[in-house]
Protein backbone atom coordinates (compact mmCIF):
# COMPACT_ATOMS: atom_id res chain seq x y z
CA UNK A 1 0.00 0.00 0.00
CA UNK A 2 1.24 3.46 -0.95
CA UNK A 3 2.26 5.66 1.98
CA UNK A 4 -0.02 8.67 2.52
CA UNK A 5 1.63 12.04 3.13
CA UNK A 6 -0.86 13.80 5.41
CA UNK A 7 0.93 17.12 4.99
CA UNK A 8 0.13 16.89 1.27
CA UNK A 9 -3.56 16.57 2.11
CA UNK A 10 -3.58 19.52 4.55
CA UNK A 11 -1.67 21.89 2.30
CA UNK A 12 -2.45 25.04 4.32
CA UNK A 13 -0.32 23.55 7.09
CA UNK A 14 2.22 21.99 4.70
CA UNK A 15 2.95 25.37 3.12
CA UNK A 16 3.44 26.87 6.57
CA UNK A 17 5.94 24.17 7.46
CA UNK A 18 7.81 24.72 4.20
CA UNK A 19 7.79 28.56 4.26
CA UNK A 20 10.25 31.09 5.55
CA UNK A 21 9.61 31.71 9.32
CA UNK A 22 8.88 35.39 8.66
CA UNK A 23 6.16 34.48 6.16
CA UNK A 24 4.71 31.93 8.61
CA UNK A 25 4.64 34.57 11.36
CA UNK A 26 3.01 37.12 9.02
CA UNK A 27 0.38 34.57 7.92
CA UNK A 28 -0.55 33.76 11.51
CA UNK A 29 -0.70 37.47 12.46
CA UNK A 30 -2.89 38.25 9.42
CA UNK A 31 -5.25 35.36 10.18
CA UNK A 32 -5.66 36.66 13.75
CA UNK A 33 -6.00 40.25 12.51
CA UNK A 34 -8.72 39.16 10.07
CA UNK A 35 -10.64 37.48 12.89
CA UNK A 36 -10.18 40.65 15.01
CA UNK A 37 -11.56 42.80 12.15
CA UNK A 38 -14.66 40.60 11.94
CA UNK A 39 -15.16 40.84 15.71
CA UNK A 40 -14.59 44.63 15.88
CA UNK A 41 -16.75 45.18 12.80
CA UNK A 42 -19.63 43.13 14.22
CA UNK A 43 -19.23 45.00 17.53
CA UNK A 44 -19.40 48.37 15.72
CA UNK A 45 -15.93 49.58 16.77
CA UNK A 46 -14.79 49.46 13.12
CA UNK A 47 -16.94 50.09 10.03
CA UNK A 48 -18.79 46.74 9.62
CA UNK A 49 -19.67 47.18 5.93
CA UNK A 50 -15.99 47.04 4.99
CA UNK A 51 -14.36 45.29 7.92
CA UNK A 52 -16.48 42.12 8.09
CA UNK A 53 -15.89 41.00 4.46
CA UNK A 54 -12.31 42.27 4.66
CA UNK A 55 -11.59 40.30 7.84
CA UNK A 56 -13.06 37.09 6.44
CA UNK A 57 -11.07 37.55 3.21
CA UNK A 58 -7.85 38.28 5.10
CA UNK A 59 -8.03 35.27 7.42
CA UNK A 60 -9.15 32.90 4.65
CA UNK A 61 -6.52 33.87 2.09
CA UNK A 62 -3.67 33.53 4.58
CA UNK A 63 -4.91 30.14 5.73
CA UNK A 64 -5.59 28.80 2.24
CA UNK A 65 -2.09 28.78 0.75
CA UNK A 66 -1.45 25.64 -1.31
CA UNK A 67 1.00 24.16 -3.79
CA UNK A 68 0.07 25.41 -7.26
CA UNK A 69 2.88 23.25 -8.68
CA UNK A 70 5.66 21.22 -7.08
CA UNK A 71 7.67 24.34 -6.30
CA UNK A 72 5.28 27.29 -6.28
CA UNK A 73 2.87 28.25 -3.54
CA UNK A 74 -0.17 30.45 -3.89
CA UNK A 75 -3.94 30.62 -3.52
CA UNK A 76 -6.90 30.08 -5.80
CA UNK A 77 -8.53 33.36 -4.76
CA UNK A 78 -6.91 35.79 -7.19
CA UNK A 79 -3.59 36.81 -8.71
CA UNK A 80 -3.23 40.62 -8.72
CA UNK A 81 -0.02 40.48 -10.76
CA UNK A 82 -1.41 38.52 -13.74
CA UNK A 83 -1.17 40.81 -16.76
CA UNK A 84 -0.14 38.76 -19.82
CA UNK A 85 -3.28 37.91 -21.85
CA UNK A 86 -2.69 34.14 -21.87
CA UNK A 87 -1.79 34.09 -18.16
CA UNK A 88 -4.83 36.25 -17.41
CA UNK A 89 -7.11 33.88 -19.35
CA UNK A 90 -5.77 30.98 -17.27
CA UNK A 91 -6.25 32.65 -13.90
CA UNK A 92 -9.70 33.96 -14.89
CA UNK A 93 -10.78 30.34 -15.22
CA UNK A 94 -9.12 29.15 -12.02
CA UNK A 95 -9.20 31.89 -9.37
CA UNK A 96 -12.75 32.43 -8.21
CA UNK A 97 -12.46 36.16 -7.40
CA UNK A 98 -10.28 36.96 -10.42
CA UNK A 99 -13.16 38.08 -12.71
CA UNK A 100 -14.38 40.58 -10.10
CA UNK A 101 -10.84 41.83 -9.47
CA UNK A 102 -9.89 42.15 -13.14
CA UNK A 103 -13.13 43.65 -14.44
CA UNK A 104 -14.16 45.89 -11.54
CA UNK A 105 -11.27 46.50 -9.16
CA UNK A 106 -8.07 46.94 -11.14
CA UNK A 107 -9.69 49.38 -13.57
CA UNK A 108 -11.26 51.53 -10.84
CA UNK A 109 -14.87 50.62 -11.74
CA UNK A 110 -15.69 49.57 -8.18
CA UNK A 111 -14.51 52.98 -6.86
CA UNK A 112 -16.77 54.69 -9.41
CA UNK A 113 -19.75 52.51 -8.42
CA UNK A 114 -19.25 53.37 -4.75
CA UNK A 115 -19.02 57.03 -5.74
CA UNK A 116 -22.25 56.75 -7.75
CA UNK A 117 -23.94 55.27 -4.69
CA UNK A 118 -22.62 58.13 -2.54
CA UNK A 119 -24.08 60.56 -5.10
CA UNK A 120 -27.51 58.95 -4.85
CA UNK A 121 -27.60 59.23 -1.05
CA UNK A 122 -26.27 62.83 -1.06
CA UNK A 123 -28.62 65.81 -0.94
CA UNK A 124 -26.67 68.43 -2.89
CA UNK A 125 -29.01 71.10 -1.45
CA UNK A 126 -26.87 71.25 1.70
CA UNK A 127 -23.90 72.35 -0.35
CA UNK A 128 -25.87 75.14 -1.95
CA UNK A 129 -26.62 76.86 1.41
CA UNK A 130 -23.30 78.73 1.54
CA UNK A 131 -21.03 77.38 -1.19
CA UNK A 132 -18.02 79.68 -0.66
CA UNK A 133 -17.83 79.03 3.09
CA UNK A 134 -18.29 75.27 2.63
CA UNK A 135 -15.70 75.14 -0.14
CA UNK A 136 -13.24 77.20 1.94
CA UNK A 137 -13.62 74.80 4.88
CA UNK A 138 -13.19 71.81 2.57
CA UNK A 139 -9.98 73.31 1.18
CA UNK A 140 -8.64 73.83 4.72
CA UNK A 141 -9.53 70.21 5.52
CA UNK A 142 -7.30 69.08 2.63
CA UNK A 143 -4.25 70.30 4.54
CA UNK A 144 -3.24 66.71 5.30
CA UNK A 145 -3.55 65.70 1.65
CA UNK A 146 -1.10 68.44 0.74
CA UNK A 147 1.41 68.51 3.63
CA UNK A 148 1.76 64.72 3.73
CA UNK A 149 3.04 64.78 0.15
CA UNK A 150 6.40 66.51 0.90
CA UNK A 151 6.63 64.67 4.25
CA UNK A 152 6.34 61.33 2.42
CA UNK A 153 8.92 62.41 -0.15
CA UNK A 154 11.28 63.43 2.67
CA UNK A 155 10.84 59.93 4.11
CA UNK A 156 11.95 58.28 0.90
CA UNK A 157 8.82 57.66 -1.18
CA UNK A 158 8.63 58.60 -4.85
CA UNK A 159 6.31 61.42 -5.96
CA UNK A 160 3.70 58.92 -7.19
CA UNK A 161 3.75 56.88 -3.99
CA UNK A 162 3.74 60.04 -1.87
CA UNK A 163 0.70 61.45 -3.69
CA UNK A 164 -1.15 58.15 -3.29
CA UNK A 165 -0.63 57.92 0.48
CA UNK A 166 -1.26 61.68 0.88
CA UNK A 167 -4.76 61.13 -0.53
CA UNK A 168 -5.63 59.35 2.75
CA UNK A 169 -5.89 62.90 4.14
CA UNK A 170 -8.95 63.37 1.96
CA UNK A 171 -10.55 60.54 3.98
CA UNK A 172 -12.30 59.21 0.91
CA UNK A 173 -11.74 55.48 0.34
CA UNK A 174 -12.72 55.24 -3.35
CA UNK A 175 -10.52 58.26 -4.09
CA UNK A 176 -7.46 56.68 -2.44
CA UNK A 177 -8.11 53.46 -4.36
CA UNK A 178 -8.50 55.33 -7.66
CA UNK A 179 -5.34 57.44 -7.17
CA UNK A 180 -3.12 54.61 -5.97
CA UNK A 181 -4.28 52.28 -8.78
CA UNK A 182 -3.14 54.87 -11.32
CA UNK A 183 -0.04 56.23 -9.60
CA UNK A 184 1.40 53.44 -7.42
CA UNK A 185 0.11 50.09 -8.60
CA UNK A 186 2.89 48.19 -6.76
CA UNK A 187 1.77 49.41 -3.33
CA UNK A 188 -1.90 50.15 -3.93
CA UNK A 189 -2.94 47.22 -1.74
CA UNK A 190 -1.22 48.39 1.48
CA UNK A 191 -2.17 52.03 0.78
CA UNK A 192 -5.86 51.17 0.34
CA UNK A 193 -5.88 48.91 3.39
CA UNK A 194 -4.25 51.64 5.50
CA UNK A 195 -6.83 54.12 4.16
CA UNK A 196 -9.87 51.98 4.97
CA UNK A 197 -8.47 50.98 8.34
CA UNK A 198 -8.00 54.59 9.39
CA UNK A 199 -11.26 55.80 7.82
CA UNK A 200 -13.16 53.37 9.96
CA UNK A 201 -11.42 54.88 12.98
CA UNK A 202 -12.30 58.54 12.25
CA UNK A 203 -15.64 58.11 13.99
CA UNK A 204 -13.76 57.20 17.17
CA UNK A 205 -10.78 59.56 16.85
CA UNK A 206 -12.09 62.91 15.58
CA UNK A 207 -14.36 63.66 18.59
CA UNK A 208 -11.24 63.85 20.79
CA UNK A 209 -9.59 66.24 18.33
CA UNK A 210 -12.71 68.46 18.36
CA UNK A 211 -12.83 68.53 22.17
CA UNK A 212 -9.11 69.27 22.30
CA UNK A 213 -9.24 72.20 19.88
CA UNK A 214 -12.68 73.77 20.48
CA UNK A 215 -13.94 74.87 23.92
CA UNK A 216 -17.43 73.75 24.94
CA UNK A 217 -19.09 77.18 24.63
CA UNK A 218 -17.99 77.40 20.98
CA UNK A 219 -19.02 73.81 20.23
CA UNK A 220 -22.54 74.67 21.32
CA UNK A 221 -23.05 77.70 19.05
CA UNK A 222 -26.48 77.50 17.40
CA UNK A 223 -26.74 78.12 13.67
CA UNK A 224 -29.55 80.28 12.32
CA UNK A 225 -31.86 77.87 10.50
CA UNK A 226 -33.56 80.82 8.75
CA UNK A 227 -30.39 81.04 6.63
CA UNK A 228 -31.35 77.78 4.89
CA UNK A 229 -32.98 78.54 1.56
CA UNK A 230 -35.01 75.92 -0.26
CA UNK A 231 -33.88 74.67 -3.63
CA UNK A 232 -35.95 73.16 -6.38
CA UNK A 233 -35.06 69.93 -8.14
CA UNK A 234 -34.41 71.91 -11.33
CA UNK A 235 -31.89 74.13 -9.52
CA UNK A 236 -30.03 71.18 -8.06
CA UNK A 237 -29.94 69.36 -11.40
CA UNK A 238 -28.76 72.49 -13.24
CA UNK A 239 -25.90 72.81 -10.78
CA UNK A 240 -25.00 69.11 -11.02
CA UNK A 241 -24.99 69.02 -14.83
CA UNK A 242 -22.96 72.22 -15.24
CA UNK A 243 -20.42 71.35 -12.52
CA UNK A 244 -19.98 67.79 -13.81
CA UNK A 245 -19.37 69.01 -17.35
CA UNK A 246 -16.96 71.71 -16.20
CA UNK A 247 -14.93 69.37 -13.97
CA UNK A 248 -14.74 66.73 -16.73
CA UNK A 249 -13.58 69.43 -19.14
CA UNK A 250 -10.89 70.69 -16.75
CA UNK A 251 -9.68 67.32 -15.40
CA UNK A 252 -10.51 64.48 -17.83
CA UNK A 253 -8.31 62.02 -15.92
CA UNK A 254 -10.84 61.98 -13.06
CA UNK A 255 -13.88 62.23 -15.33
CA UNK A 256 -15.10 58.70 -14.40
CA UNK A 257 -15.23 59.74 -10.72
CA UNK A 258 -16.88 63.11 -11.41
CA UNK A 259 -19.40 61.56 -13.77
CA UNK A 260 -20.28 58.77 -11.33
CA UNK A 261 -20.81 61.15 -8.41
CA UNK A 262 -22.89 63.70 -10.30
CA UNK A 263 -24.85 60.99 -12.14
CA UNK A 264 -25.83 59.67 -8.71
CA UNK A 265 -26.96 63.16 -7.68
CA UNK A 266 -28.93 63.68 -10.90
CA UNK A 267 -30.64 60.30 -10.56
CA UNK A 268 -31.62 61.17 -6.99
CA UNK A 269 -33.02 64.54 -8.02
CA UNK A 270 -34.81 63.18 -11.09
CA UNK A 271 -36.54 60.78 -8.67
CA UNK A 272 -36.55 57.79 -11.03
CA UNK A 273 -37.40 55.43 -8.20
CA UNK A 274 -36.21 52.12 -9.77
CA UNK A 275 -32.77 53.68 -10.48
CA UNK A 276 -32.56 55.31 -7.05
CA UNK A 277 -33.38 52.01 -5.33
CA UNK A 278 -31.01 50.05 -7.57
CA UNK A 279 -28.01 52.37 -7.12
CA UNK A 280 -28.51 53.15 -3.43
CA UNK A 281 -29.10 49.46 -2.66
CA UNK A 282 -27.56 46.68 -4.75
CA UNK A 283 -24.93 48.82 -6.50
CA UNK A 284 -23.68 50.69 -3.42
CA UNK A 285 -23.81 47.79 -0.98
CA UNK A 286 -22.70 45.21 -3.56
CA UNK A 287 -19.66 47.35 -4.46
CA UNK A 288 -18.82 48.02 -0.82
CA UNK A 289 -19.07 44.31 -0.02
CA UNK A 290 -16.79 43.23 -2.87
CA UNK A 291 -14.42 46.11 -2.17
CA UNK A 292 -14.00 44.89 1.41
CA UNK A 293 -13.70 41.26 0.37
CA UNK A 294 -11.12 41.96 -2.34
CA UNK A 295 -9.07 44.17 -0.01
CA UNK A 296 -9.02 41.34 2.52
CA UNK A 297 -8.05 38.75 -0.09
CA UNK A 298 -5.27 41.03 -1.32
CA UNK A 299 -3.77 41.07 2.21
CA UNK A 300 -1.48 38.12 1.61
CA UNK A 301 1.57 37.85 3.86
CA UNK A 302 3.99 38.47 1.00
CA UNK A 303 2.21 41.73 0.08
CA UNK A 304 1.99 43.02 3.63
CA UNK A 305 5.64 42.25 4.37
CA UNK A 306 6.56 45.17 2.12
CA UNK A 307 8.96 47.32 4.23
CA UNK A 308 7.02 50.42 3.18
CA UNK A 309 3.93 49.34 5.14
CA UNK A 310 5.16 50.78 8.49
CA UNK A 311 5.90 54.05 6.72
CA UNK A 312 2.46 54.04 5.09
CA UNK A 313 0.82 53.43 8.47
CA UNK A 314 2.60 56.48 9.91
CA UNK A 315 1.90 58.70 6.89
CA UNK A 316 -1.78 57.68 6.74
CA UNK A 317 -2.49 58.69 10.33
CA UNK A 318 -0.42 61.89 9.86
CA UNK A 319 -2.50 62.83 6.80
CA UNK A 320 -5.81 62.29 8.60
CA UNK A 321 -4.66 64.15 11.71
CA UNK A 322 -3.41 67.19 9.75
CA UNK A 323 -6.62 67.25 7.69
CA UNK A 324 -8.74 67.21 10.85
CA UNK A 325 -6.68 70.06 12.35
CA UNK A 326 -6.88 71.98 9.04
CA UNK A 327 -10.67 71.57 8.94
CA UNK A 328 -11.08 72.89 12.48
CA UNK A 329 -8.76 75.84 11.70
CA UNK A 330 -11.00 76.52 8.66
CA UNK A 331 -14.03 76.40 10.95
CA UNK A 332 -12.38 78.97 13.27
CA UNK A 333 -11.53 81.28 10.34
CA UNK A 334 -15.16 81.25 9.17
CA UNK A 335 -16.29 81.74 12.79
CA UNK A 336 -14.23 84.93 13.10
CA UNK A 337 -14.99 86.14 9.57
CA UNK A 338 -18.74 85.75 10.10
CA UNK A 339 -18.85 87.82 13.28
CA UNK A 340 -18.72 84.80 15.62
CA UNK A 341 -22.01 83.41 14.32
CA UNK A 342 -20.62 80.18 12.95
CA UNK A 343 -20.02 76.93 14.83
CA UNK A 344 -16.32 76.02 14.28
CA UNK A 345 -17.11 72.32 14.79
CA UNK A 346 -18.47 72.35 11.21
CA UNK A 347 -14.81 72.55 10.14
CA UNK A 348 -14.22 68.86 10.88
CA UNK A 349 -16.94 67.99 8.35
CA UNK A 350 -14.72 69.41 5.61
CA UNK A 351 -12.85 66.10 5.86
CA UNK A 352 -14.79 64.26 3.22
CA UNK A 353 -15.57 60.97 4.95
CA UNK A 354 -19.23 61.36 4.01
CA UNK A 355 -21.42 61.36 6.09
CA UNK A 356 -19.33 60.21 9.07
CA UNK A 357 -17.56 63.51 9.81
CA UNK A 358 -20.81 65.49 9.46
CA UNK A 359 -22.45 63.15 11.96
CA UNK A 360 -19.46 63.50 14.30
CA UNK A 361 -19.74 67.31 14.09
CA UNK A 362 -23.49 67.23 14.84
CA UNK A 363 -23.00 64.85 17.75
CA UNK A 364 -20.28 67.00 19.32
CA UNK A 365 -22.35 70.18 18.91
CA UNK A 366 -25.41 68.52 20.44
CA UNK A 367 -23.36 67.17 23.36
CA UNK A 368 -22.30 70.74 24.12
CA UNK A 369 -25.75 72.29 23.56
CA UNK A 370 -28.79 70.09 23.04
CA UNK A 371 -30.43 72.80 20.86
CA UNK A 372 -27.46 73.13 18.47
CA UNK A 373 -28.41 71.93 14.99
CA UNK A 374 -25.48 72.16 12.58
CA UNK A 375 -26.04 69.09 10.38
CA UNK A 376 -27.15 70.96 7.20
CA UNK A 377 -24.00 73.13 7.23
CA UNK A 378 -21.82 70.17 8.17
CA UNK A 379 -23.26 68.15 5.26
CA UNK A 380 -22.55 71.12 2.96
CA UNK A 381 -18.89 71.16 4.01
CA UNK A 382 -18.83 67.35 3.72
CA UNK A 383 -20.08 67.35 0.11
CA UNK A 384 -17.62 70.14 -0.76
CA UNK A 385 -14.94 67.91 0.81
CA UNK A 386 -15.83 65.10 -1.60
CA UNK A 387 -15.57 67.50 -4.54
CA UNK A 388 -12.25 69.04 -3.39
CA UNK A 389 -10.79 65.56 -2.77
CA UNK A 390 -11.74 64.53 -6.30
CA UNK A 391 -10.21 67.74 -7.68
CA UNK A 392 -6.95 67.25 -5.74
CA UNK A 393 -6.77 63.57 -6.81
CA UNK A 394 -7.29 64.65 -10.41
CA UNK A 395 -4.60 67.33 -10.22
CA UNK A 396 -2.10 64.90 -8.62
CA UNK A 397 -2.84 62.23 -11.23
CA UNK A 398 -2.65 64.71 -14.11
CA UNK A 399 0.67 66.15 -12.92
CA UNK A 400 2.39 62.92 -11.89
CA UNK A 401 1.03 60.17 -14.16
CA UNK B 1 17.25 68.06 -1.37
CA UNK B 2 16.26 69.06 -4.89
CA UNK B 3 13.79 66.19 -5.00
CA UNK B 4 12.20 67.37 -1.75
CA UNK B 5 12.03 71.00 -2.91
CA UNK B 6 10.36 69.71 -6.07
CA UNK B 7 7.69 68.06 -3.94
CA UNK B 8 7.04 71.34 -2.08
CA UNK B 9 6.67 73.07 -5.46
CA UNK B 10 4.24 70.38 -6.65
CA UNK B 11 2.27 70.71 -3.39
CA UNK B 12 1.88 74.46 -3.89
CA UNK B 13 0.82 74.00 -7.53
CA UNK B 14 -1.70 71.31 -6.58
CA UNK B 15 -3.18 73.47 -3.81
CA UNK B 16 -3.31 76.58 -5.99
CA UNK B 17 -5.01 74.78 -8.89
CA UNK B 18 -7.40 72.91 -6.61
CA UNK B 19 -8.38 76.06 -4.72
CA UNK B 20 -9.00 77.87 -8.01
CA UNK B 21 -11.20 75.07 -9.40
CA UNK B 22 -13.08 74.63 -6.09
CA UNK B 23 -13.85 78.35 -5.89
CA UNK B 24 -14.87 78.28 -9.56
CA UNK B 25 -17.44 75.59 -8.65
CA UNK B 26 -18.69 77.74 -5.75
CA UNK B 27 -18.87 80.73 -8.11
CA UNK B 28 -20.93 78.69 -10.59
CA UNK B 29 -23.41 77.85 -7.83
CA UNK B 30 -23.76 81.54 -6.96
CA UNK B 31 -24.15 82.50 -10.64
CA UNK B 32 -26.76 79.83 -11.33
CA UNK B 33 -28.82 80.88 -8.33
CA UNK B 34 -28.43 84.58 -9.04
CA UNK B 35 -29.74 83.90 -12.58
CA UNK B 36 -32.61 81.71 -11.37
CA UNK B 37 -33.67 84.19 -8.66
CA UNK B 38 -33.58 87.07 -11.16
CA UNK B 39 -35.71 85.07 -13.55
CA UNK B 40 -38.16 84.29 -10.72
CA UNK B 41 -38.40 87.96 -9.68
CA UNK B 42 -39.06 89.11 -13.23
CA UNK B 43 -41.61 86.32 -13.77
CA UNK B 44 -43.36 87.27 -10.52
CA UNK B 45 -43.37 90.94 -11.57
CA UNK B 46 -44.95 89.99 -14.91
CA UNK B 47 -47.66 87.94 -13.19
CA UNK B 48 -48.25 90.77 -10.73
CA UNK B 49 -48.52 93.28 -13.56
CA UNK B 50 -50.97 91.06 -15.45
CA UNK B 51 -53.18 90.65 -12.37
CA UNK B 52 -53.00 94.27 -11.22
CA UNK B 53 -52.15 96.68 -14.11
CA UNK B 54 -52.31 99.76 -11.84
CA UNK B 55 -49.29 98.51 -9.93
CA UNK B 56 -47.08 98.92 -13.02
CA UNK B 57 -44.76 101.93 -13.07
CA UNK B 58 -46.07 104.84 -15.14
CA UNK B 59 -43.32 104.75 -17.75
CA UNK B 60 -43.89 101.07 -18.43
CA UNK B 61 -47.34 101.66 -19.92
CA UNK B 62 -47.34 100.90 -23.65
CA UNK B 63 -48.32 104.46 -24.67
CA UNK B 64 -45.58 106.09 -22.59
CA UNK B 65 -42.79 103.63 -23.15
CA UNK B 66 -41.04 105.67 -25.79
Amino acid sequence: MQEIDFLYIFQGIATMVASDPLIVFARIVLILLGIAFVYLGAKGTLEPLIMIPMGVGMSSVNAAVLYLSKTTMGTIFLDPMASEPSQLMDVLQINFLQPIYTFTFSNGLIACLVFMGIGVITDIGYMLISPFRSMFIALCAELGTLLTFPIAVAMGLTYKEAASIAMVGGADGPMVLYTSLILAKDIFVPITIVAYLYLSLTYAGYPYLIRLMIPKHLRGIKMDSKQIPSFTTAEKMTFAVITCTLLCLLLPVAAPLFMSFFLGIIIRESDVKPFVEFISGPVLYGSTFFLGLLLGVLCEAATILNPKVILLLFLGITALLISGIGGIIGGYIVYWASGRNYNPVIGIAGVSCIPTTAKVAQKEARDANKFAMILPWAMGANICGVITSAIIAAVYVTLLR
Amino acid sequence: MEYFLGSVKIMLIVYGLSAFIAMLVAGIIKLIFAGIRRQRVSAAAKVDAAVNPSSMPANSEPGKAA
